[in-house]
């Protein structure tokens, strides 16, 4: 009889351990663990080794506020600011133009041969390298390019225009090409899965095209739209050959600061100013999520892919 | 403390030694250090531009082989092989831009050239101009051999700024930073070792500027000389801030500009494209960026019973045969080059070929004339590198 109780209660405390290590119970805390693991604490030692000298090619590990210093005289956290200008104004240009062309794409070309050979033109820009990508762009855009070349002949111009090469429009130009697929194919995906019957609805029940879109296709696209400014943003952050192919050192941005930096071996420059980035999107993170805090929850935002 | 410096390459190359070793021992018991040693390659790591097209040449003439590693001009990544990844475990020669043993030579990578070696013949008679050079000496010690060296200064289109085109005029640099024919239309090197230093002598040359050293600035002279630049730049003098060899190639070829700070090779290629002597490397009046590469031993190699062939490579440096065949194919002086010409003579090279030997050392001795020598691992580097960074970002 004992022997029967002490088996029980050896059964139930068994138990007991088993569902607190249920894989359901055990994933967040393991998901957190690799996280702080493989993110958070490489971010961390990033900041630390801000705080570190390089001497005569020699990392000296003696905490001190220099490169920090030297990072504000020399005017390097300007560049993070021209930087993150550079990086929203694209997202917000690739957005305008990804939109209504993904809708197309999802909704108005019937033609799945079409769509078939727009979508493989638009991986294009994955298969290639970037530099090799965007030098073409000189000789079409410089003084004695295809595009001068064209303009002098027509009569428009009676000088070379010098701002197609080498300035900020020129960087803005050479990113249009590399960043549009990345904003493209989110928003393509999810307005795919709308199902049609909802803007059937909407204009059975009088909706105006424009009406429809606005009140049905953009709530439902949402998370297509935001997984396209992420994964278009986050890398502008980052973008260091069409400034320096297409800028021609006119428009440093953080890419190619952090190479200068680490051409010479200072690491703690390097950490500072990607120290500076991660702060950056995790300012626009906080500014987005505040302004948005009313309108827009995250936490639900992906429920409309299970409608 | 160094003789326990254990590194994991280490531990595993002295087990397998040990092993290897023992074998050996047991089946050749005859076999001496020194005939072992006879047929062992020289490893080397430096420039790519220092080695010949050719090494079967120098196997046939010296005798010995050289397994050469090759790397780019970034000092970073050298500096980074050599201090961090220890790759004197592995290498015997390190060839790179002069100015590395003044950091590697005091903190025991490079080792003190051994100028009574047997093996370096040639080195009673190369000049001192070329040996005793500062970018081959730190702390009044030899730690290189020279091997190539030039002075850069930039080409242009002698129409652009009424220029005669034999190409034999001095042109100012006054006419690269302040030239109205051509503002707007002046490319300029990014790497601020050589733009803020070549902008520093400028300065310094006219006395607009007190500068001690323009190669190594401290931050009361950096400072002035950006300031300099931001000006000409907001000026609209530059039209492109270069990155590459290629692009200097690209920007003379396609005319995108008038003038360049650019490296003489890229002159010669966009000539192949533009004709001959379209573009001309410019003979200056303030002095020139001069540059050396040196050849270095390092400590490690000392004991690696290899010394003999180490030496014949480094004398191999000297020789004619190298001499001759840097300047024919890429236009790079270097010491002894009347040994260079005699090879050319006695080996039946055109007249042509020999005429251009004896031009290129003309034209090196011409342009080290005047001031100015570059260093690679300046002791203001940080603050050069931050301020050029002001230059960038005005």
């Amino acid at each position: 009889m004992i022997a029967a109780s002490a088996r029980t209660r050896s059964h139930t405390r068994l138990a007991a351990i088993a569902a607190r290590l249920s894989p359901a119970r055990l994933s967040v805390p393991t998901f957190l663990a690799a996280w702080v693991f493989f993110v958070i604490l490489p971010l961390l030692v990033i900041v630390v080794f801000s705080f570190f000298q390089v001497r005569s090619y020699r990392l000296v590990y003696e905490l001190s506020f220099d490169t920090w210093q030297s990072l504000i005289e020399s005017g390097r956290w300007m560049i993070a600011l021209r930087t993150l200008r550079v990086a929203v104004t694209m997202t917000v240009i690739e957005l305008l133009l990804a939109f209504p062309f993904a809708l197309w794409l999802a909704k108005g070309c019937r033609s799945k041969s079409a769509k078939a050979v727009i979508i493989t033109l638009l991986t294009i820009p994955f298969f290639l390298d970037a530099a090799s990508r965007i030098i073409i762009w000189r000789a079409i855009l410089g003084t004695n390019g295809m595009i001068n070349t064209a303009l002098m002949a027509s009569g428009l111009v009676d000088q070379p225009v010098s701002w197609l090469l080498y300035s900020e429009f020129a960087v803005h130009f050479g990113m249009l090409g590399t960043s549009f697929p990345t904003m493209v194919f989110p928003i393509f995906i999810i307005i795919s899965l709308i199902d049609d019957s909802y803007l059937a609805a909407s204009d059975d029940l009088g909706a105006s095209p424009v009406q429809t879109l606005i009140y049905v296709t953009l709530p439902m696209a949402l998370p297509g739209i935001l997984a396209g400014i992420i994964f278009t943003f986050v890398p502008l952050m980052a973008a260091y050959i069409e400034p320096q192919l297409l800028g021609g050192g006119f428009v440093d941005l953080l890419g190619n600061s952090v190479d200068s930096a680490l051409q010479q071996l200072r690491y703690p420059m390097a950490a500072a100013l990607s120290t500076v980035v991660v702060a950056l999107l995790g300012l626009c993170l906080t500014a987005f999520t505040l302004l948005t805090r009313n309108r827009l929850d995250l936490s639900t935002i992906f429920s409309t892919l299970r409608q | 403390m160094k003789d326990f410096d254990i590194t994991r390459r280490r531990f595993v190359e002295k087990s397998l030694t040990l092993t290897g070793v023992t074998a050996l021992a047991s089946t050749m018991p005859v076999m001496s250090q020194m005939a072992w040693a006879a047929g062992e390659a020289v490893k080397a790591y430096g420039v790519t531009t220092a080695q010949p097209r050719d090494w079967s040449l120098m196997e046939k003439s010296v005798g010995i082989k050289v397994d050469y590693t090759p790397t780019n001009a970034d000092i970073g990544v050298f500096m980074r092989d050599v201090i961090s990844n220890d790759l004197g475990a592995t290498h015997d020669i390190f060839i790179f831009d002069g100015g590395t043993e003044d950091i590697l030579g005091p903190q025991g990578y490079y080792a003190e050239v051994i100028e009574d070696h047997p093996q370096l013949t040639l080195w009673e008679r190369t000049p001192d101009a070329w040996k005793r050079a500062d970018f081959l000496r730190a702390d009044d010690k030899q730690y290189s051999v020279p091997v190539i060296g030039n002075g850069d200064a930039f080409g242009y289109f002698p129409e652009s700024i009424d220029a005669n085109p034999n190409g034999l005029d001095e042109i100012p640099w006054t006419t690269f930073f302040e030239g109205e024919a051509i503002k707007g239309r002046v490319a300029i090197d990014r790497s601020w070792l050589q733009s803020l230093s070549e902008t520093a002598n400028y300065l310094k040359h006219h006395g607009v500027v007190a500068i001690e050293d323009p190669a190594d600035l401290t931050a009361e002279e950096a400072r002035p000389v950006v300031d300099f630049l931001i000006e000409r730049k907001r000026a609209g003098q530059f039209r492109t801030i270069f990155t590459a060899f290629e692009e200097q190639v690209q920007l003379l070829s396609n005319r995108e500009i008038d003038m360049i700070n650019c490296w003489e090779p890229a002159t010669k290629e966009a000539n192949e494209a533009l004709g001959a002597n379209t573009v001309i490397y410019a003979f200056t009046v303030e002095g020139y960026y001069k540059w050396g590469h040196g050849a270095s031993v390092h400590t490690k190699a000392l004991d690696r019973g290899n010394l003999d062939n180490i030496y014949k490579l480094l004398n191999y440096f000297l020789s004619g045969e190298y001499r001759a065949y840097q300047a024919k194919q890429r236009g790079y002086a270097g010491p002894n080059m009347d040994l260079g010409v005699a090879y050319a003579t006695e080996n039946g090279w055109s007249q042509e070929d020999i005429d251009l030997l004896k031009w290129t050392e003309e034209k090196v001795a011409r342009k080290f004339e005047k001031p100015f020598w570059c260093k690679t691992a300046p002791v203001n580097a940080d603050v050069m590198e931050d301020e050029w960074q002001r230059f960038l970002n005005a």
